[in-house]
């Protein structure tokens, strides 16, 4: 603004305090505030590049921020791994104990410790972070799964894991020779055939190994597979025949009968007769007393995985047909008969990308994961079978079919080659832990360097300023001095 | 020479000297008066043959360097309208808020944008979800805000402009009123040096309000013209300026030279003869407050507007425009495509891109919707593509209409539109002659559902009704956006609806929030040449943050620029008024040594009175 000239004092002497005093002000502001301008156009050409460095200092806290929230969610999840592991390592020590003593539940030592570790392992799935279940996919505000009293005993119609096993076991065991059928056509024949072809309950026949002299063995062959034998002359002593079957849970066993003189034979024998007839006779009665055993310890074992299984599956595999014992198919349940065990989401793509967080401006990691995983899922069901099944003490064969159950159950939890262990899941959290570290560490340089670029166009170092004040301090002092002196000497002061 | 005739030499000296002191006491007493011209006496002597037998007054000068005082008026105009400019840019800046401050523009955007990256991460967590939406609503509120600061400057300035034109008829008559009296006045007299101040502090006056050129006539006439020529005072007539204000200024509110279009004031001149010129329409004002107010109100503020406008427009459209392809049309040759029309709202469109056979080129073709007829024709510059020509269909004569107005609209270029069925719109090629192949047809509709099962949604509308950058006769929905945007209330009421866009999506699916952040933080965008960013040729393509830092940059500029200009002519002004105060000023020091010399002249005429007298009484008493 023009200052027009006021008596003595020149325009320009008075418009260059004016600026000055000016300048003081603003110095002031700026030595008040530490900033350089409280508008834009003070910080000159660097107004726009403040912007950008702002709002790449704020995409930077964000990313922060989001590593700090997903880096607890996923060290969360990878504890809660850790511990679901030694819970399988639990479940294993313990059935390699051996123990066959039953409880007032008709269980063992081993399933007892198998029954906690399954509600403490229910617990960890629906652990949560925030309000977030973490093992729900990208349901996340959906509890992963149901409870143990669901999961096991059942909810009003649907049905749970104890009855799935109880209804599998009924269709595997058939009448109790495992769905297979024992037959004769020829008097000097003995033939053992599966109920129905395409079944998928019972006994399988894998194949037949025969030393029996005289005796043309065949199959398995035919529809139904049927492996047939038929005795030419009565075998040797100590000629033995061993049929081979593939259990519900791919699981194999073997009988093997040996011919023997003895009458009555020992178990897995059987008595040579007079004729080949005879021996035929007695081959069919051995043959039946090995497989009735045999179908009520490892086939009621392996059908009992094989159930938790179906269970544990998605959708779940029900028994289908009446009377169950002679069923031959199997349909999938509905959550009006079936507990469904997982109540998180479902993704048809990855699961890792059901929880994906933007660590950086190009990197996202995915870090999702399900209950229903098969990682966890196959040592969650195996636990399971574990805690489900209960024995009868007055069963003869009940240690056979404790054990049989035992050593499935510890075979699997060490976890078969080729599929997904839970430290797979933990290997792929780890890898986006990695990832966001290295992030961190390279925001932190950012942060950092853009920082110092701020501060260096927006704030004013206080030294500087203050030198400053003084300098102008100095300077307009004098000015107004000369001024006030400049107007004293005016020829009216000299007039008398 | 007789005694007689000395004592009458005295008496005149003795006047003079009076005469001297009074105006030397009149420039001391005005020593401060803005305006004030120092006076000077004239005296001269008079003769009686050869003989000096007195001294006369013969005028009053005013001490006026005129080339300096006409340089003045003309800087002062520039001066004045710096000042001006700086000032309003001033004001503007602080709409914009400090640099990094927590409720300036960049920093509600980056809340806002850091909001949508938690939901990203967490999707399912309700308070997530509130946040997005708390701080969308910030973020519009503050576009609201700094739209209703920039309206009040634009009526700020029409009420500038209303009390200027005020002042500078004051002026102008004033200046025609003293023209009369000095007319009537003899030249020379104290009082005429008086009046003559009086009128150049008015002509002073007017020239701080625009630019004006001063020419002198006869007998001290002075007639003052704008620099492009437009006479404002003859003599003792002066022209009459008029401002008709418009009451209640609005962000759509527009000058027109038409006054039956134009919603903001318009400044007229009734010459004394009666004829009316429209000093805006004929821009005969290029300098001083008014022009300053002009620059501001119609073209500074609008284009600071624009940007805001353009950065919500962006907003929204990024968010809610869903692009369809076209289905291959059913019977072929003639091949093209088959697309629904139907969703169209005014201001949706279908692109259609095609290739001429004859010069191997591609082009596009963009039809918009519009619902008033008034609105048209469209020009290619209403829409963000560069590469586009434009033409806007009235929808409201039902589809035959709509295909009559395509087939004249792309005639030229031999494709041919039809209606096969209900709101199905077919564009196909020429078929045999091959001078013409349809490469796509693809149609650009506003999402207006929340759950329409993409992931587009109406996060933002104006007011209560979707964005669609609908065409009225009244302007395009663009204009004063920013100042009406608002989040949807249906998602304020429901914020689940910002991840599930459909009733069965999960709670943690992250498609849409990945869509939205995508959207507004690094998608690239184009904006309108119109904000002053970027040109028609290469429009300014970015990401919203980046059009952010566009405006901030440039508006951070043109204020520097502003500030610049002033603090030069403020320079250029000082200079002028100092030479001028120099010259024509009061100087004390002058002053008091001129008293000195009138005390002494005033002592010695009166010392020759006292020896006169002496001398007659000695005669008398040698006479005795």
């Amino acid at each position: 603004m023009s200052v027009s000239g006021v008596g003595a004092i020149s325009a320009s002497m008075m418009q260059s305090i004016l600026d000055m005093r000016k300048q003081l002000d603003s110095l002031e502001q700026q030595l008040g505030t530490g900033m350089k301008s409280d508008t834009y156009s003070g910080l000159g050409l660097s107004a726009g590049l403040t912007v950008g460095l702002n709002a790449q200092l704020a995409a930077i806290t964000n990313f922060t921020s989001t590593i700090n929230t997903v880096g607890t969610r996923v060290s969360i999840a990878q504890t809660a791994l850790d511990q679901m592991t030694s819970f399988g390592t639990d479940v294993q020590n313990a059935v390699s104990q051996n123990g066959y003593t039953l409880d007032s539940n008709g269980q063992t030592t081993a399933q007892n410790t198998a029954l906690s570790d399954l509600g403490s392992f229910l617990g960890l799935l629906n652990t949560q972070v925030g309000n977030r279940y973490i093992f729900s996919g990208n349901a996340a505000d959906q509890p992963s799964v149901d409870t143990m009293d669901h999961i096991l005993n059942g909810n009003g119609a649907q049905a749970g894991l104890k009855q799935v096993i109880d209804e599998r076991n009924q269709a595997d065991l058939g009448d109790g020779l495992g769905r297979l059928q024992l037959t004769q056509p020829a008097t000097n024949e003995v033939d053992l055939s599966e109920d129905v072809a395409g079944s998928p309950f019972g006994f399988k026949l894998a194949g037949v190994n025969s030393s029996l002299t005289g005796a043309t063995v065949t199959g398995p062959s035919g529809s139904p597979q049927t492996v047939s034998v038929t005795l030419g002359s009565n075998p040797n002593p100590g000629d033995t025949i061993q049929y081979q079957f593939t259990l519900p849970d791919g699981t194999s066993e073997n009988i093997t009968l040996k011919a023997t003189t003895d009458n009555p034979p020992g178990p897995n024998q059987f008595t040579i007769g007079a004729t080949p007839d005879d021996t035929a006779d007695n081959l069919k009665a051995a043959l039946d007393t090995s497989v009735r055993t045999l179908a009520s310890t490892a086939l009621s074992a392996a059908s009992a995985v094989e159930a938790s299984n179906n269970f544990f599956d998605n959708p779940p595999q029900r028994v289908s047909g009446s009377p169950l014992s002679s069923a031959t198919a199997l349909v999938n349940g509905t959550s009006a008969d079936t507990v469904m065990w997982y109540t998180g989401g479902t993704t048809t793509g990855s699961i890792r990308s059901t929880a994906t967080a933007q660590i950086d401006q190009s990197i996202t990691v995915s870090y999702g994961t399900q209950a229903n995983e098969q990682g966890i899922r196959w040592v969650l069901q195996n636990i399971a079978t574990l805690a489900a099944v209960t024995y009868s003490p007055s069963d003869p064969n009940a240690s056979a079919a404790i054990s049989a159950l035992d050593n499935r159950v510890n075979a699997n939890l060490g976890v078969p080659a080729g599929t997904q262990s839970i430290q797979d899941i933990e290997t792929d959290l780890a890898g986006a832990q990695s990832s966001m570290k290295s992030a961190t560490s390279r925001q932190q340089q950012t942060t950092n360097t853009l920082t110092n670029l701020l501060q260096n166009i927006t704030t004013v170092p206080q030294e500087q300023v203050g030198a400053q004040i003084l300098a102008m301090q100095t300077s307009l002092s004098a000015s107004l001095q000369v001024t006030a002196m400049l107007s004293k000497i005016s020829l009216v002061n000299y007039l008398s | 020479m007789s005694l007689t005739t000395a004592l009458s030499t005295a008496l005149n000296g003795l006047n003079v000297a009076q005469a001297g002191l009074s105006i030397t006491a009149g420039n001391i007493a005005n020593a401060q008066t803005p305006g004030y011209v120092r006076k000077t006496l004239v005296p001269v002597e008079t003769l009686a043959g050869s003989t000096a037998v007195g001294v006369q007054i013969s005028a009053v000068n005013r001490i006026l360097d005129q080339y300096v005082q006409a340089q003045l008026r003309t800087e002062s105009a520039g001066a004045s309208y710096a000042d001006m400019i700086a000032s309003m840019y001033s004001q503007i800046q602080s709409v914009y808020g400090s640099p990094g401050a927590d409720s300036s523009l960049e920093s509600v955007y980056n809340d806002f944008t850091s909001a949508l990256q938690a939901l990203k991460t967490s999707p399912d967590d309700s308070s997530t979800r509130t946040a997005v939406i708390s701080s969308a609503q910030v973020l519009t509120q503050s576009l609201n805000s700094m739209t209703d600061s920039l309206t009040a400057l634009r009526s700020q300035a029409e009420l500038g402009i209303s009390n200027d034109v005020t002042a500078a008829n004051t002026a102008m008559q004033e200046i025609a009123t003293l023209n009369q009296q000095i007319n009537g006045s003899v030249p020379g007299q104290a009082t005429t040096a008086a009046l003559e101040d009086q009128r150049d502090n008015y002509i002073d006056q007017l020239s701080k309000l625009l630019d004006i050129r001063v020419v002198k006539g006869d007998n001290n006439q002075l007639s003052v013209f704008t620099t492009t020529g437009v006479q404002l005072v003859s003599g003792p007539q002066a022209a009459q300026l008029s401002f008709n204000a418009q009451g209640a200024v609005t962000p759509q509110s527009q000058w027109n030279a038409d006054p039956t279009k134009s919603s903001l004031g318009t400044i007229t001149l009734t010459s004394p003869a009666g004829s009316t010129t429209d000093l805006i329409a004929s821009h005969s004002i290029g300098s001083g407050e008014i022009a300053a107010y002009l620059t501001m109100r119609d073209t500074t503020i609008p284009q600071a507007q624009a940007q805001l406008d353009q950065m919500a427009a962006a907003m929204a459209s990024a968010l809610s425009d869903k692009q369809t392809d076209g289905t291959p049309a059913g019977a072929s040759p003639p091949d093209g495509f088959d697309i629904d029309v139907g969703s169209l709202l005014n201001g949706n469109s279908v692109k259609i891109n095609y290739t001429d056979n004859t010069t191997s080129t591609q082009h596009t073709i963009t039809l918009v919707r519009v619902d008033d007829p008034g609105a048209l024709p469209l020009s290619n510059t209403d829409t963000a593509d560069p590469n586009d020509t434009v033409y806007g269909i009235d929808f409201s004569g039902g589809m035959a209409s709509v295909v009559t107005q395509i087939n004249a609209a792309i005639g030229s270029t031999n494709m041919v539109a039809s209606n096969p069925s209900g709101n199905t719109l077919e564009i196909v090629d020429d078929g045999a002659p091959n001078l013409v192949d349809v490469n796509s047809v693809t149609s650009n509709t506003t999402e207006t559902s929340l759950a329409g099962g993409a992931s587009q949604l109406p996060f933002f509308l104006d007011g209560t009704t979707p964005y669609s950058g609908a065409f009225t006769g009244a302007g395009s929905q663009s204009i004063g956006f920013a100042g009406r945007i608002t989040v949807n209330s249906a998602l304020v009421a429901d914020p689940s609806a910002l991840v599930k866009y459909s009733s069965s999506t999960a709670s943690g699916d992250t498609t849409r929030p990945n869509f939205i952040y995508d959207q507004l933080v690094t998608t690239p965008l184009n904006y309108s040449p119109s904000s002053g960013i970027g040109t028609t040729a290469s429009p300014f393509t970015g990401s919203i943050g980046s059009y952010l830092q566009q405006i901030i940059s440039q508006q951070g500029q043109a204020a520097n620029n502003a500030t610049s200009l002033q603090q030069g002519q403020d320079v250029v002004l000082n200079s002028l008024q100092q030479r001028m105060d120099s010259n024509s000023g009061v100087n004390i020091d002058e002053e008091m040594s001129n008293l000195l010399n009138l005390q002494n002249a005033y002592a010695a005429n009166a010392r020759v009175m006292s020896t006169i007298k002496e001398m007659l009484d000695t005669l008398m008493q040698v006479m005795q």
